[in-house]
């Protein structure tokens, strides 16, 4: 366990130091890719099978006792999304090989590629606040690069656009972090989760709030998430989906991660956050079915989803956020695999323009097929994931009797259901119109391993549906550790 | 065994889908083999349902939510499995014959397996969970299944719509299931119904759940997605939307009503919606020259009728409509299947159009006949029995029932109107459209086998209507599994009663409504309502595209001065609101803690200022270099060399990297006018200053317990082995930090000639690369 | 712009050496007096970004004679060997070792591992500044193609 919880930060950044040097060693770095992100996914499912069996588990880094030195801390909720996370890393690294393009740029996919792991990893393993920000950093500058890494003007623009809002977001985070040193003297998140309770309340909500904004921009929450649908459909296909199932991911987990252990019940934004909730999800679905490009109705999607995310902790109840942890899961394998399926049909039909293209199905009825399944499992059609998912989140919600936001929560999943409606009925149906693209034509291996990447997690998919029993009564337990803070705080501060 | 069932199902649309197009016609022969099983197993278990008994069976799925797939089948799912798998395997048999060889052949085949599937599912679901899954996939099914003709426009507008109306009642109805299910505090329809929960929640879950009931099963006003989805191949038609998927909603209030009719506005609302449904539809169905369009609205008048019947829950209103959901799935698919037959062989299913249906079309327009005489309720076939039942069941009763009685009679009426129609369109198509002189013959004529399904229907109609005692045991049971008040005793003669009376005026004045038909289609002509459901549809869909749109293009704006001015208007307000209200404050703190500290604050506050209002690039950059320094000379006067040398080296490179860039750079700023007016963003800036002032003095007064950093400075050498605390720490306490924050370089370097290489070296670039601009500018003055 | 002047070609070139040195000496004796890999790294790094303004050519990325990617590579294989190589000794992460002996000229040397994870972090300075040259310079032989990637891809 002691190696383990470091393994998922630290050696994809050593892999990264090694690719960096083999810039024109290109099957070296997929050999080094491929490799790194297997062991950081199998050591993630170690732990995660541990940790749900013996409770959370903590290493102090150079082994300085906290709060000094940094806790690495890996929870139920930390070891579910690093599992998730490292497959979806995993599948779309094997895409990327695949794809024509996606390599591009001096032989610098790989390495930044595998820092993006490590400051994904660091940031849902790390116990310290002040490492989740290092970790917010390593993420924003990989991902930066990786938008931009196709040497586009309009991707430079549109990166432009999103390191700016993220380096203002990351700017206040160093701010509130200031703040939050200046109030408590620490920043080691157990250790704050016990002195922030003495704060005055003006103070506690005040950084409690900050923290929101902070989070809120990272996770594309209404009203700052405009970067999100302006730069990830730029970047080329498979970052883009990554950054789709992923990067938000990690400002949600923050968000919950800090809105349940830092701040005490009675103080906890319930009210507010199911108001952003409803409001991110409305806006994000409305701008969705304004789009007429898969990647850019996709990316809206994302934006509308978050604010599910959101009810579930909006709602603090146990079987809310078991509903969040079950949608966080389910929405990062469904919404990767969409996007994945978006580049396959972008490579087939030659554009992911709805009004470009169509009769795909016909062109490739597998295509129609993988994407048909997560397109339902989003727009939470049952038998698929997202049906559970959505089901899990309008039984906590009526429980609780907000009544609101299950109304919004619906219209949403209608609103939905016409923009999926919408991509199937003008890109897949009818007869076949394809647009050439020339040199970007994909080698027939190409075309294996990335339909096998895109199939492997739509398959992954339909098992969180017919598991969703046993998913679901783990994301129970992981609520509960949520809510009921004190083993978190013990396993890392010491009894 | 019942999940063999639907599994058995899953399996044949499989092998459909993936070998189909090799088998052509043959596929429809896998695919029957499902829905006869199910009736097979029907025949051999069938002792097992009567008598109040059921089959059931359990299987977990997602115990925590409650969602568990529980099947039971009592008789009146057996009632139901003969309608969704019996009619189900014959229009199998006739779209051998309608689809033939044709290259949909398959996709057809294993839609339709599908879809039997899940209303198998949802007949037989015991919990209500596992009974919205089936539901909801019934509605995906429809939605492939209307759109099986993917090239034409109109196919998928329609698709579109039913996918969309009745998933807005899904929806509905999903959040009912939950209300009702955590009222109840189970989702076990069997033992909901034994213990029924009441009260206001449950009256409102009643509520939504009908809009679902509603939506699927075509209600006003949800009704127009169907006459819209008739663009479907006719075996598709006859199957989803007569004999099946729209039953679901008529299924599901048949389950509730008894229970549950006492609750809330359940029985005006259901008996309400029916009867305007039955009547609105037949006067619709007196009105088009598509048959395929006649029989829709027929179809809608008629579910009409299933729901006031179901949904009064009462015993003998249960029985009837029983007995009317058997003889409605006879007539109505064989009608269909006639329909079908005319428009693949004549060519039109245009009653002005038609040709003369002359020799071979015999079996044709005999099924025609039969089935339209049965949806009458002429005497002697199965729509009469069940029709008589209807009209027992209410004529005895007073006060709200009595005005039911009327309305369903009036219903009746019309009924008999349209099915004329429907008759006289196919055998005597002068009366009904005289302006076509020169019929032609039609140039193709079915063979028997095709007419065959329908023929069979047909006989069944005859047979129930001449043998009664075939069938009432039969819904005596259904209805009894429904009620155990309910029993139903079908007969054939009941003697001169109020309701053989009711009959015979119903046929008298339908037969006169056909006659009459100029002027009641001219009176209708006027009377029609202002706004059809479909301009409804097309208008609440319209506009809230054009909200979105307009929505999306004030959010996503694109400007980033935007963007930023929203994200710190949120850092300075929401936590300010959150301060404000929490009511503390330290006091303000000594604000110059040596003399030193004045001049030292002057030249920070001054350069700052400078930097933002100067209009040169490289005076910025010195002037950035200036506050650096001057937080350098902080950290010297409070005693921290070491963070003061790290201080100086980065402002040293900072500004000779500027330097560099700056030499690729315009020398000055462009002053290009932005979206924010520039006193907002003063205002906007000043206010994140003082809102981080405020809150810093705040937290900081608000610190009780000593920080971290002293421990951090006493263990620095016995345990990290080192005088220089800040090296300490930057390598060993927060190692972890310098290691996450060098790769934020290493990826800086990676990325750095990607980016700044943009543009260049394109050959027809003419643009010196080191002229040229190569990012945006953001921070214009 | 600034123009090329032989005094400051000549001061920088002294400038540079001295520098070089300096930053050598920040990155050892860092861990008991003010210095360390990172100010080392950033006054190496500030004497190249000179004399390459001073010399307006691109010959600066050629002085340590090995690719400015491959200096980055040594530093972050430096930093994250040392930071993982613990676990190899079921030790936790970063937990750095010392030995210290003397030696007759020099007096007790300290060696730690933390020295070396600090070089990781000084060559990655030094190599970061060797890119952004890089990358505002013109290489012939490095073209780029915003599409395809370039000559160099070696795409299987």
């Amino acid at each position: 366990m002691n190696t383990l919880i470091a393994l998922p930060v630290m050696l994809p950044l050593l892999g990264a130091g090694v690719a960096v040097g083999l810039v024109h060693r290109r099957v070296a770095q997929r050999l080094i890719s491929v490799m790194i992100l297997s062991v950081v996914t199998l050591s993630s499912v170690v732990m995660l099978i541990r940790v749900d069996h013996d409770g959370p588990f903590s290493v102090q880094v150079g082994d300085w006792a906290s709060p000094i030195g940094i806790s690495l801390v890996v929870d139920r909720f930390a070891a579910i999304m690093l599992v998730v996370a490292s497959v979806m890393l995993l599948a779309v690294v094997v895409f990327a090989i695949g794809h024509p393009g996606a390599e591009s740029g001096h032989g610098s996919f790989h390495p930044v590629y595998l820092i993006l792991a490590a400051g994904i990893a660091m940031a849902f393993l790390t116990g310290d606040l002040f490492n989740l920000f290092v970790a917010f950093e390593v993420t924003l500058m990989a991902s930066y690069v990786l938008i931009t890494l196709g040497g586009r003007l309009d991707q430079v623009r549109n990166g432009m656009t999103y390191i700016v809002i993220n380096l203002i977001a990351s700017t206040v985070f160093l701010i509130s972090l200031a703040f939050i040193y200046a109030a408590t003297g620490t920043v080691n998140l157990a250790d704050l989760h016990v002195k922030i309770a003495d704060l005055p309340d003006g103070v506690r909500s005040g950084l409690a709030v900050l923290l929101m904004v902070v989070f809120g921009v990272k996770a594309a929450l209404f009203p700052l998430f405009f970067w999100l649908p302006d730069s990830y459909p730029t970047a080329s296909l498979p970052i883009t989906a990554v950054f789709a199932g992923l990067l938000t991911k990690v400002g949600v987990y923050a968000i919950i991660r800090s809105q349940t252990l830092l701040f005490p019940i009675d103080t906890r934004p319930g009210g507010l956050l199911l108001l952003i909730a409803g409001l991110t999800m409305v806006v994000g679905v409305l701008g969705a079915i304004s789009r007429n490009d898969m990647k850019r109705i996709l990316s809206f999607h994302i934006v509308s989803q978050i604010g599910y995310m959101m009810m579930g902790l909006g709602l603090f109840t146990i079987a809310g956020l078991a509903g969040a942890v079950f949608y966080i899961v389910h929405h990062i394998v469904v919404k990767t695999s969409l996007f994945l399926v978006a580049g396959l049909v972008e490579q087939r039909a030659g554009s992911s323009e709805l009004a470009r293209i169509s009769g795909v199905a016909r062109l490739e009825p597998l295509l129609a097929v993988l994407f048909l399944v997560p397109a339902l499992s989003l727009a939470g059609i049952p038998p698929f994931s997202g049906f559970v998912a959505k089901l899990a989140l309008v039984e906590a919600g009526l429980s609780s009797q907000e009544y609101l936001i299950v109304v919004a929560s619906l219209v949403v999943s209608l609103l939905t259901i016409y923009s999926m409606n919408k991509i199937w009925s003008n890109a897949f149906w009818g007869r076949i119109v394809t647009e050439s693209n020339g040199s970007l034509a994909p080698a027939r291996s190409g075309w294996v391993l990335m339909t096998g990447a895109t199939a492997t997690l739509v398959a992954i998919s339909i098992a969180i549906a017919v598991w969703a029993g046993p998913l679901y009564a783990f994301s129970q337990r992981t609520a509960g550790d949520l809510i009921e803070t004190h083993t978190y705080v013990e396993r890392v501060l010491g009894p | 065994m019942l999940f063999l069932l639907i599994g058995l199902h899953v399996v044949c649309a499989t092998v459909v889908f993936l070998v189909g197009s090799r088998l052509g016609r043959w596929v429809w022969p896998i695919a029957a083999t499902a829905p006869t099983a199910v009736v097979v197993w029907l025949l051999v278990n069938a002792g097992a349902m009567s008598d109040g008994g059921a089959v059931s069976q359990k299987s977990e799925w997602v115990p925590g939510l409650g969602l568990g797939l529980d099947l039971r089948v009592d008789a009146f799912s057996t009632l139901m499995l003969i309608l969704v798998s019996g009619i189900g395997a014959l229009i199998f048999a006739y779209a051998w014959h309608y689809f033939g060889n044709s290259p949909s052949s398959p996709r057809a085949a294993g839609l339709l397996t599908l879809f039997a599937a899940s209303m198998v599912g949802i007949v037989i679901a015991d919990n209500l969970l596992a009974l919205y899954v089936f539901w909801e996939l019934t509605s995906v099914t429809s939605y492939l299944l209307i759109g099986l003709d993917d090239t034409e426009a109109e196919a998928r507008s329609a698709a579109q719509q039913a996918w969309l109306v009745t998933s807005l009642g899904g929806l509905a109805m999903l959040a009912g299931f939950v209300l009702l299910g955590q009222q109840a505090g189970t989702y076990t329809i069997s033992e909901i119904l034994t213990a029924p929960p009441s009260g206001t929640t449950t009256a409102v879950a009643l509520m939504l759940i009908l809009v679902g009931a509603f939506t699927k099963s075509a209600q006003y006003p949800f009704h127009s997605w169907l006459p819209t989805a008739m663009v479907a191949p006719t075996p598709i038609s006859a199957y989803l939307h007569s004999a099946a998927m729209v039953k679901a909603g008529v299924y599901l209030v048949a389950r509730l009503a008894p229970a549950f009719a006492v609750v809330g506005p359940w029985r005006p609302v259901v008996v309400t919606v029916g009867l305007v449904t039955m009547i609105a539809g037949g006067l619709r169905a007196l009105r088009p020259f598509d048959l395929k369009q006649l029989l829709a609205f027929g179809t809608i008048s008629q579910l009409g009728f299933l729901m006031v019947l179901f949904g009064i829950g009462q015993p003998a209103a249960t029985a009837a409509g029983c007995a009317l959901l058997l003889a409605h799935g006879l007539f109505k698919a064989a009608l269909f299947m006639v329909v079908g037959i005319v428009d693949h062989k004549a060519g039109t299913r245009d009653i002005r159009e038609l040709p003369d249906l002359g020799r071979g079309w015999g079996p044709t327009k005999a099924v025609a006949l039969l089935s339209a005489a049965s949806m009458a309720g002429v005497p002697l076939l199965a729509g009469f029995i069940s029709k008589e039942q209807a009209y027992g069941a209410l004529v005895d009763r007073s006060g709200f029932d009595r005005l039911v009685l009327v309305g369903i009679v009036i219903g009746s009426m019309l009924t008999v109107a349209y099915s004329l129609r429907f008759v006289a369109a196919l055998v005597l198509p002068d009366l009904v459209s005289p302006e076509l002189t020169d019929r032609p013959p039609a140039r193709r004529t079915p063979t028997f086998w095709f007419a065959s399904t329908g023929v069979l229907l047909a006989t069944g109609s005859v047979v129930l209507g001449v043998a009664p005692r075939v069938w009432s045991g039969m819904v005596d049971a259904a209805a009894h599994a429904l009620d155990p008040g309910a029993h139903a005793h079908l007969v054939l003669w009941h003697g001169l009663t109020t309701p053989l009376v009711l009959s015979v005026i119903t046929l008298g004045v339908g037969a006169a409504l056909f006659v009459l038909r100029r002027p009641v289609a001219s009176a209708q002509a006027r009377l029609t309502f202002p706004v059809s459901g479909l301009q409804g549809y097309d208008a609440v869909l319209r506009s809230t595209l054009g909200f979105a749109g307009r929505l999306t293009r004030i959010v996503q704006s694109g400007s980033l001065p935007i963007y930023a001015a929203v994200i710190f208007s949120a850092v300075v307000i929401a936590p300010m609101v959150a301060m404000v209200t929490g009511r503390w404050w330290p006091g303000w703190p000594m604000l110059i803690g040596t003399p030193a500290h004045l001049p030292i604050a002057v030249v920070l506050v001054v350069g700052a200022v400078a930097a933002t209002l100067i209009g040169r690039r490289f005076a910025a950059a010195i002037l950035l270099g200036v506050v650096g320094y001057a937080m350098g000379m902080l950290f010297v006067l409070q005693g921290a060399p070491d963070l003061a040398l790290t201080q100086f080296a980065v402002e040293t490179l900072s500004v000779v990297v500027f330097l560099l860039v700056l030499r690729v750079l315009p020398d000055r700023f462009e002053l290009r006018s932005t979206t924010i007016r520039r006193p907002l963003r003063i205002v906007i800036s000043a206010a994140v200053g003082v809102f981080v002032v405020l809150m810093a003095i705040a937290s900081s007064g608000a610190r009780t317990e000593p920080s971290v950093s002293g421990e951090m400075a006493e263990q620095a050498l016995p345990r990290g082995g080192g005088r220089n605390i800040v090296n300490v720490i930057l390598v060993d306490i927060r190692g972890m930090d310098t290691l996450g924050e060098i790769s934020v370089l290493v990826t800086a370097g990676i990325g750095v000639v990607a980016i700044a290489r943009v543009g260049r070296r394109r050959p027809a670039d003419p643009v010196h690369p080191r002229r040229r601009r190569r990012t945006e500018d953001v921070g214009a003055p | 712009m600034i123009g090329r002047s032989l005094i400051l070609d000549t001061t920088v070139r002294f400038v540079f050496d001295a520098a070089v040195v300096l930053s050598v000496y920040l990155l050892f004796s860092g861990h008991n007096q003010p210095g360390g890999g990172f100010v080392g790294g950033l006054v190496a790094a500030s004497a190249i970004a000179l004399r390459y303004i001073a010399s307006e050519s691109d010959d600066v990325r050629f002085i340590l004679g090995i690719r400015p990617a491959t200096v980055l590579s040594m530093g972050l294989t430096l930093a994250a060997a040392t930071s993982i190589a613990p676990l190899l000794f079921g030790l936790g992460p970063l937990d750095h070792q010392s030995v210290e002996w003397s030696v007759q000229v020099l007096g007790a040397v300290h060696l730690s591992t933390a020295t070396v994870f600090d070089t990781g972090v000084y060559l990655i300075v030094i190599g970061l500044l060797l890119r952004i040259v890089e990358a505002l310079g013109d290489d012939p032989d490095d073209v780029t193609d915003p599409v395809t990637g370039g000559p160099d891809e070696g795409r299987s």
